[in-house]
């Protein structure tokens, strides 16, 4: 009857439509931008500070010194904002009502879905590799302009700690995703995730003490940036990096699951 | 052509929509009408494949939303509540959803010097107001070129240049060829923009007809009747089994006679008529006198609201 039907491209769309769509909504969200920016200074400034302050020690300070973990400390600050990050590409759909515009669009739902935990995977993942990187090399060339020991790409451990941080980030973030996904409230999903990532450890210190190192924020710190063994006082058995990054992967798809499932049979 | 079958959702205890069903042929614009909470919204959103039936079918051009090949470019839809986020720009928000269904990026200038919002395209959407929203969801609606459209009260915050423009919007889109859906609370409007009406209440279909066949069904059909002759006329009608009534003006209601048995009772007696009026019922008594059994939030009193204001 209309002749707009006729005007149809062959075919339909496709996941790399969803794709472009999902890039263009991250590029024009302008708190995107903010966040991201505010998480390379805030982290630069932290592992500035922190190597900074491990300047000019007595040489007994340097016994189990990790100079790999040490330029990596800025990207804890990163693991917060993909925490947030995460949450927020989902949930500010909820919260806008631009979810039903975006549904309209591309209703096969798991298509869009797969698209929408691909590009903020990807994008997380391409941003915490670079500053997991520029934060190793800004570490260490300050630790070695200041006499202190540091490592380089080719110190044992030093490049696997680099690559998997930022690798272990953007599981965080896919955590934070689910949380968004299944709680449709920024509110909600943040505070899900702070209470996984900063709130549990706290509690898990007092109930089990070495159960901690299962939980992502000590997988992190003391399993993924760590390349020399901790001295007394830290955590005694932390799991392998391998360990830590399957079982961060093993969290991550728990809250996408879940997420996932509500997202496919409920209402928009 | 949209078709509707034993559509049904719930939510909790409350049935939504109940056993709808309904069909919205092409080239014609069919008004969506019913009470608050009376379903259509919800209608709108299953069909768009947003909420999901209890049982029932949606089906445009026969298909399901979901598997819609290119669904912006075959249906266009504007939803009750906005679906833009605030910071982004008109303009960004129009490219990000034409780059889902590979629409062309010419085509967002197109619809935003369309709904009037070209000088605007590179602010905020979250500081429009709910008249430039509107347009903003129009435009979207728009976007794809579809040949099936559905508008959610879509006049909501417009002022009267945007009814009437959104008005003669309606119009050419059917005139085009395209199915058309389009829901308002006013009742006025849709006499003026609707072809057929589908009117529901509780969920339930109450009527699916042409606009003039609603009003002619329904109300009381009385006749405007005005001679010199009241007293013999009075008479003459009552023998035949009418009512009468005493209008302000000295004219008189008759009910129960059509104008034409009134007017060859008029050459039979030889009475003088002066004017003969049949008067239809208005789409709004017609509509209020359908749905006055399905109405769920209706007002409890107005005395009451008065008597609260003058203390
Ligand atoms: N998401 C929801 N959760 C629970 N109940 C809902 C939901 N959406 C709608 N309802 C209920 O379903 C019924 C129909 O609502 P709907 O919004 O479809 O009506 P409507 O005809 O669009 O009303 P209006 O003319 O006021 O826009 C109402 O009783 C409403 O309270
Ligand atoms: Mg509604």
């Amino acid at each position: 009857m209309s002749q707009t039907a006729l005007a149809l491209p062959p075919g339909r769309y496709r996941f790399s439509n969803a794709v472009r769509s999902e890039v263009a909504k991250i590029a024009t969200l302008r708190s995107t931008v903010i966040t991201l920016g505010l998480t390379v200074v805030a982290g630069l400034l932290v592992t500035g500070l922190v190597t900074n302050a491990a300047l000019g020690h007595s040489p007994g300070y340097y016994m189990g010194f990790d100079p790999t973990s040490e330029a990596l400390t800025g990207l804890i600050v990163a693991a917060l904002t993909g925490g947030v990050f995460g949450a927020l590409l989902i949930t500010a759909e909820y919260s806008s009502g631009t979810i039903r515009a975006t549904l309209a669009a591309i209703p096969r739902r798991p298509v869009l879905l797969g698209a929408k935990t691909g590009v903020t995977a990807a994008v997380m993942l391409v941003f915490c590799e670079l500053l997991s990187f520029v934060s190793f090399f800004l570490g260490e060339a300050i630790l070695s302009g200041g006499g202190a020991p540091s490592a380089s790409l080719g110190s044992p451990g030093a490049l696997r700690a680099v690559v998997l941080t930022g690798l272990f980030i953007a599981l965080m973030t896919l955590m934070s995703f689910g949380f968004g996904l299944i709680f449709r409230s920024t509110a909600a999903a943040i505070a899900s995730f702070v209470a996984v990532v900063f709130v549990l450890p706290l509690v898990m210190h007092g109930i089990s003490e070495p159960d901690v190192r299962y939980l992502p924020t000590q997988i992190l710190t003391d399993s993924v940036m760590r390349t020399v063994r901790q001295g007394p006082g830290g955590v005694i058995h932390p799991l392998s990096p391998t360990v830590g990054i399957l079982l961060m992967a093993l969290y991550a798809a728990v809250a996408m699951g879940a997420g996932a499932l509500l997202f496919l049979r409920r209402d928009a | 052509m949209i078709t509707v079958h034993s559509l049904t959702k719930r939510y909790g205890a409350t049935t939504a929509v109940d056993q709808l069903t309904f069909e919205v042929p092409p080239g014609v614009v069919t008004g969506f009408l019913g009470p608050n909470g009376s379903g259509k919204s919800t209608t709108m959103r299953m069909i768009m494949g947003l909420d999901i039936p209890e049982s029932g079918t949606a089906l445009i051009d026969g298909q399901v939303y979901s598997e819609l090949a290119w669904p912006m470019r075959q249906v266009g839809g504007l939803l009750e509540a906005k679906a833009f986020h605030p910071t982004r720009t008109a303009r960004n928000h129009l490219r990000c959803l034409a780059l889902a269904n590979d629409i062309p990026l010419r085509r967002v200038d197109e619809v935003l010097d369309l709904v009037g919002l070209t000088s605007v395209a590179g602010r905020r959407a979250g500081k429009f107001s709910l008249g430039m929203g509107q347009r903003l969801g129009i435009a979207a609606a728009l976007l794809g070129d579809p040949g099936v459209l559905l508008f959610d009260e879509p006049v909501n915050g417009l002022d009267p240049e945007g009814i009437r423009w959104v008005r003669n919007l309606l119009r050419d889109l059917a005139a085009e060829g395209r199915t058309v859906l389009v829901s308002s609370h006013l009742i006025s409007e849709m006499a003026l923009t609707a072809d057929r009406l589908v009117v529901i209440g509780r969920g339930r279909l109450i009527a699916e007809t042409g606009v003039a066949d609603f009003v002619a069904r329904s109300g009381t059909a009385a006749v405007r009747l005005v001679t010199p002759d009241v007293a013999a006329f009075s008479a003459a009608l009552a023998a035949e089994g009418a009512s009468v009534g005493a209008g302000e003006d000295g004219s008189l209601t008759v009910e129960g006679l059509t104008a034409p048995q009134i007017g060859d009772l008029a050459a039979r007696d030889r009475l003088r008529v002066h004017e003969l009026v049949p008067i239809l019922a208005s789409l709004e008594d017609a509509f209020m006198e359908l749905t006055q059994d399905e109405v769920e939030y209706r007002p409890s009193t107005n005395a009451g609201v008065a008597a609260g204001a003058k203390e």
